[in-house]
C-alpha cells in the first residue's frame, strides 16, 4: 500500500529536497543490503540531528507507518531492509565524531560514523576502536551497535557489545532515552547490553559512547599453508587446546584463497589446500614467544610451510586479501550466500567435512572463509540468483548446514545477525517460551511494532506456516 | 499466619519433597534480608522444580528471594516483603565442561572455589575473583554482578557469560544465549538478567568461556606518599604498553585492613600483577620499576609464591574484610572514568575529614573506586555520622558525573538513605521489563534501583 501522500509531503518539508527520496529509482538502491533479501521502502529520509530522528518517529507514528533504520547497508541479514516498506531512516548524515577523549578511551559518536573512520581520527593518538568487521570502510558505527558485530579480531578483543558503554536512542514511542554512560558500569538493569545488538528492533540509535583501545607495541602476521584442509582446521583445535589465544585466526580454503589471489595478488600460494592467517599482537616479547608456540604447532599440524609478513605492507596484503574475500567470490560465481553459524572449535574438523558433503549432494560449490579461532563459519554457496530454481535449493542447502551446526552445540549466527534471513530458523535453537519471552521484551520498546517489524522472530509462530522440522534424535538445543 | 506459613511450606514440600522444605527458626534466620525472615527455605534440586515453586508464588503473590551461597544478601534495598528463600546450593552440578574448546556448563549453586579447583586441574581458570570466595556461587556472582581485581585485563563477569537458562517469575522456564564464544542469535536476555539481583528471573544454568592458566605470574607493588601519586603511577601503566592483569590502588587505611606484609601501613600502595611468559612478565617488572622510580616511589617490591596470593585474595576479599573488621561500615562502589578519579578521591577524602570517618580506598584502576566510611563498632556517634557523609558523597560524586551505590551497609542506613542513585529516564524501560519477567512482582521486590 503506497505512503499517505500527506506524509511524503510532511518528511519533504521537515527534511529538505537534500533529505528525502521516494522516486522509484532512489528506492530501489535501498530495496537491498549485503544479502540475498530485499525489501522495497516507500520513501527514504536522512536526519541530521537527534530533533530529525524524533520527528520522523512521531510522523511515522501519526500514519502507522513501519520505520527501519539503516546504515551504510552492508549487512548480511536483511536487518536494515522494509520488508513491510515504509520509511528507511538511513544516518549517512549522522557521521560527526562529537568528542574523542584519549586520557579515558572514550570517543562519542553518531550512529552514521564509518568504523574505520574512528580509528583513522584517533590513530594519531595511538588508540583504535576494535570491531573489525571486515566492511569496516564503509559500514557504520550505528549498524555494528545494531547487528552486534564482529569481525576478525573480535578472537581476542570481544565483539562491539564489549566495546559500548552507552546509547542515546529515539524509542518507537519518539521518547528519547540515554542508557548506560562512559563508565565501565552503571547501577541498574544492563539496558545497553541489551539493546547492542537488537537488530533496531528496539529503537533508532542516535549517539553511541564507545572504548578505544590502546594500539599495542607489536604485531606479527603469520600465514600457514596447508596441502590439506584437516590439517589446518586441526591446528586450529590444537591452538585452542592448547590455550593459545591469537588476535585473529582467519582461515581461507583452497577454492576462496584461488579467487582472493587472482583478486589482490596477497600471496596465498595458489596450489594449497588452506591458509592459516594467525595475527599475535602485545608486547615484544609476548609477540615472540606466541608466535613461535603458534608456528611449532603449525608445523607439527602438518603446514607446509609458515611465513611471516616481512612489513606492515605484506600484512596490510594478507589482511586485504582476507577481508576482500567475499567479493573476490564475485570471479566465480554470480551470486553467493554466505552462512554464520558457530560451532564449538571441538567440532571444526567434522563439520567442515559435512559442510563439503552437502556441497556435493546439492551440486553447489561451498567456499569456506571465516574466523576460525572462535569457530565462526562462513560458508559460501556459490550460484546464479538469475535462474530462479537455485535459490531455494541454496536456502535448503545453508538449513542444512545451519542445522547441523546447532547440533554441534552451536548457533545460527555469529556476527551477521538474524534479520529476516535467519528469523524462521530460530526454532532450532529456542522454544516457544524463549521466543515468546522476546517477544515480550521487544514489546517493552517497540509494543506496535512499527520499528523494523518481522525480524529476528519467527512469523510462522503456530500458524501452520514456514516452520523448521524438529531434529531427529538431536541434542536438547543449548542454551 | 501460623496455618498460611504452614500451607505454604507443605504446598512446596509437595513439589520439592519434604527433606527440602525448612522452616526452622536457624534455618530461616540463616536467610534474613535486611530484618525480613522468610516463612520457609526451600531447595529446588531442578528449573523443573524452581518453575513449579514460582508459579505457586505467582499465583499466590508470595515474595522469593534466589540465593547461592548468601553472602550479597545485604546488597540492594530492604525487599518490600518476603515470604520464601529459594535456596540454589542444591544445584551444585558442573553440567559441561569441555577444556578443548574452553567453555564451560554450571549449575547457579556451583561454588566458584569448587569450580576454580576443577578448572585448575586443566590448567584453566575462570577470570573472575569474587570476594567470599569460599562461600560465593556462581549464580549469586552473576546476579549481583559481582566485580574483582581481574577486571582489568578480563572485562566484569558479565563479559565472561556466553548463555543462561532461568525461570522467569511467571514461572517459565526460558534461556538466552549459547555455548559457544561468539553469538548473536536472539536478544540477549541472559546481558540483562546479569547484576540484576535476582528481580527479574531465577538462574539456573550458566555457560561461560574459560581461559588458559598463564605460566608465570607475578605482583609488584609501589608506595607513594600521597594519593594522587599512586594515581599518577596507575595513569602511567594505561599509557604504557604494558598489559597488566590487575592496577589496584588503595590507601592506608585499606592497607591496615589487609594486614599484607607487603603493603606499607602508612603509604599509599598501588599493586600490579603481570601474567605470561618469563620475558613477558620480566618486562613488566623492569618497566614499572623503571615507572615508579620516575615518580619517585620510595618502594618498589616484586614478589610471587605465596606473598603474591596473600597480596591478591585480600584484594579479591575487600567488602569481607572490611566488614569484618568493622561491621557497620558503608562501601561506596562507584564507577568512574580514570580521568575523573583524582577529584573523586579528593572529594571522598574532604568528606570523610569532615564527618570524622576514615575511609579505606581501594582503587580498581580500570575504572571503579570503592570507599568504605569507617565507623569504629563501639562508636555510636560515629554511626550516627554515617548518613549525612554517605549523602554528601553521593551528592559529591554525582556532581562528577559518576551514578555511585552503596554496596554494604547496615540496615540502619537504608533506611535514611538510598542505597541506589536516582533513577535515569530510562527507568521506565526497567519498570516495563520488570512486569514483562516478573509480572506479579514476587522476585526480590524493592531491592532494585529505582524500587524495582
Amino acid at each position: 500500500m503506497p505512503l499517505n501522500p500527506t506524509l511524503l509531503r510532511e518528511l519533504e518539508r521537515l527534511l529538505g529536497p537534500q533529505g528525502f527520496l521516494a522516486r522509484a529509482e532512489d528506492l530501489m538502491l535501498y530495496e537491498n543490503d549485503g544479502s540475498v533479501e530485499a525489501g522495497r521502502p516507500d520513501c527514504i529520509v536522512f536526519p541530521r540531528h537527534k530533533q530529525d530522528v524524533v520527528a520522523i518517529v512521531k510522523l511515522a507514528i501519526r500514519y502507522d507507518t513501519p520505520l527501519v533504520g539503516r546504515g551504510a547497508g552492508t549487512g548480511l541479514s536483511g536487518g536494515a531492509l522494509a520488508r513491510r516498506g515504509g520509511i528507511v531512516v538511513t544516518f549517512s548524515r549522522m557521521n560527526h565524531i562529537l568528542e574523542i577523549d584519549a586520557e579515558n578511551l572514550r570517543a562519542v559518536v553518531e550512529p552514521g560514523v564509518v568504523n574505520l573512520d574512528l580509528t583513522r581520527a584517533v590513530e594519531s593518538q595511538g588508540l583504535y576502536f576494535a570491531p573489525d568487521p571486515s566492511s569496516q570502510r564503509a559500514c557504520t558505527i550505528g549498524g555494528n551497535v545494531s547487528e552486534n558485530s564482529g569481525g576478525p579480531h573480535t578472537l581476542a578483543y570481544g565483539v562491539t557489545s564489549n566495546h559500548v558503554t552507552g546509547l542515546e536512542l529515539v524509542l518507537p514511542d519518539a521518547e528519547v532515552v540515554r542508557v548506560g554512560g562512559a563508565t565501565i558500569e552503571t547501577p541498574g538493569y544492563a539496558l545497553t547490553r541489551l539493546l547492542v545488538g537488537s537488530e533496531g528492533t528496539f529503537a533508532l540509535v542516535t549517539e553511541a559512547t564507545v572504548r578505544l583501545l590502546r594500539a599495542p607495541e607489536d604485531v606479527r602476521t603469520l600465514l600457514a599453508i596447508y596441502d590439506r584442509v584437516e590439517d589446518a582446521t586441526n591446528t586450529v583445535v590444537e591452538l585452542t587446546a592448547r590455550g593459545i589465544t591469537p588476535a585473529a585466526c582467519e582461515m581461507l580454503d583452497g577454492c576462496t584463497l584461488r579467487a582472493v589471489e587472482a583478486y589482490v595478488h596477497a600471496g596465498f600460494p595458489l596450489d594449497s589446500a588452506a591458509v592459516l592467517l594467525i595475527e599475535v599482537e602485545g608486547l615484544r616479547e609476548a609477540v615472540e614467544a606466541q608466535s613461535a608456540e603458534i608456528e611449532e604447532i603449525c608445523g607439527l599440524c602438518g603446514a607446509r610451510e609458515v611465513r611471516r609478513a616481512r612489513d606492515s605492507r605484506e600484512r596490510d596484503l594478507l589482511w586485504k586479501g582476507r577481508k576482500n574475500a567475499f567479493g573476490a567470490i564475485g570471479r566465480l560465481s554470480p551470486s553467493y550466500y554466505v552462512l554464520d553459524g558457530v560451532i564449538p572449535r571441538t567440532k571444526l574438523t567434522p563439520t567442515l567435512l559435512h559442510i563439503e558433503e552437502v556441497g556435493k549432494r546439492y551440486g553447489f560449490t561451498i567456499g569456506n572463509v571465516f574466523h576460525a579461532g572462535d569457530g565462526n563459519l562462513h560458508p559460501l554457496i556459490l550460484f546464479d540468483q538469475r535462474d530462479p530454481a537455485q535459490l531455494p535449493r541454496v536456502v535448503a542447502a545453508a538449513g542444512e548446514i545451519i542445522q547441523f551446526c546447532v547440533e554441534m552445540g552451536g548457533t545460527l549466527t555469529g556476527e551477521h545477525g538474524v534479520g529476516m534471513e535467519k528469523s524462521e530458523l530460530m526454532p532450532l535453537m529456542f522454544s516457544d517460551a524463549d521466543l515468546d519471552l522476546m517477544r515480550g521484551v521487544r514489546a517493552v520498546f517497540n509494543p506496535a511494532g512499527l520499528l523494523n517489524p518481522d525480524k529476528i522472530l519467527p512469523l510462522g509462530k503456530g500458524c501452520g506456516e514456514l516452520r523448521v522440522q524438529p531434529l531427529a534424535g538431536a541434542p536438547a538445543p543449548p542454551a | 499466619m501460623k496455618q498460611a506459613t504452614a500451607s505454604v511450606a507443605s504446598r512446596c514440600a509437595d513439589l520439592v519433597g519434604a527433606d527440602h522444605v525448612v522452616t526452622s527458626a536457624a534455618d530461616v534466620s540463616a536467610c534474613e534480608v535486611d530484618g525480613l525472615l522468610p516463612s520457609a527455605v526451600v531447595r529446588p534440586g531442578s528449573a523443573a522444580e524452581i518453575a513449579e515453586i514460582l508459579r505457586l508464588a505467582a499465583a499466590e503473590r508470595l515474595a522469593v528471594i534466589p540465593m547461592g551461597g548468601r553472602t550479597k544478601l545485604a546488597v540492594g534495598m530492604p525487599p518490600q516483603r518476603y515470604d520464601l528463600a529459594l535456596d540454589l546450593t542444591r544445584m551444585n552440578r558442573i553440567l559441561a565442561f569441555d577444556p578443548a574448546d574452553l567453555t564451560l556448563g554450571v549449575e547457579p549453586g556451583v561454588r566458584f572455589a569448587q569450580l576454580e579447583r576443577e578448572l585448575a586441574a586443566q590448567r584453566q581458570f575462570l577470570p573472575l575473583a569474587p570476594a567470599f570466595a569460599s562461600r560465593a556461587t556462581l549464580g549469586g556472582m552473576i546476579a549481583a554482578n559481582a566485580d574483582s581485581p581481574l577486571r582489568h585485563a578480563h572485562g566484569s563477569a558479565r563479559d565472561q557469560l556466553l548463555g543462561m537458562e532461568f525461570v522467569t517469575g511467571a514461572g517459565v522456564a526460558a534461556k538466552s544465549g549459547a555455548r559457544v564464544v561468539k553469538n548473536v542469535t536472539g536478544y540477549d536476555l541472559h546481558q540483562l538478567l546479569a547484576g540484576s539481583l535476582g528481580t527479574l528471573a531465577v538462574i539456573t544454568r550458566l555457560n561461560f568461556r574459560t581461559l588458559p592458566l598463564p605460566p608465570e605470574e607475578r605482583m609488584f607493588v609501589a608506595s607513594f606518599g600521597a594519593p594522587q601519586e599512586a594515581l599518577s603511577f596507575c595513569r602511567a601503566i594505561a599509557a604504557s604498553p604494558l598489559q597488566p592483569r590487575m592496577v589496584e590502588a588503595f590507601n592506608p587505611a585499606t592497607a591496615r585492613i589487609f594486614n599484607a606484609a607487603r603493603a606499607p601501613a602508612d603509604r599509599w600502595s598501588v599493586t600490579v600483577a603481570a601474567a605470561g611468559h618469563r620475558a613477558v612478565v620480566e618486562r613488566h617488572e623492569r618497566d614499572l620499576a623503571r615507572m615508579a622510580r620516575e615518580l619517585c616511589a620510595p618502594d618498589f617490591a616484586a614478589f610471587d609464591g605465596p606473598e603474591q596470593d596473600a597480596v591478591f585474595a585480600a584484594l579479591r576479599e575487600f567488602p569481607r574484610l572490611v566488614l569484618e573488621a568493622f561491621p557497620s561500615a558503608a562501601i561506596f562502589r562507584v564507577a568512574v572514568l580514570p580521568g575523573t578519579m583524582p577529584a573523586l578521591l579528593a572529594d571522598m577524602i574532604a568528606v570523610c575529614e569532615r564527618h570524622r570517618l576514615e575511609p579505606a580506598i581501594l582503587v580498581r584502576a580500570a575504572g571503579v573506586v570503592y570507599a568504605a566510611l569507617l565507623p569504629p563498632a563501639i562508636d555510636a556517634a560515629a554511626t550516627g555520622r554515617l548518613a549525612p557523609a554517605s549523602r554528601e558523597l553521593m551528592q559529591a560524586s554525582m556532581g562528577l558525573g559518576a551514578r555511585p551505590m552503596i554496596e554494604w551497609c547496615p540496615l540502619a542506613l537504608k533506611r535514611e538513605v538510598n542505597i541506589w542513585p536516582p533513577p535515569g529516564n530510562d527507568q521506565v524501560l526497567a519498570e516495563k521489563l520488570k512486569r514483562v519477567f516478573d509480572p506479579q512482582a514476587i522476585l526480590a521486590p524493592g531491592r532494585f534501583l529505582g524500587g524495582v
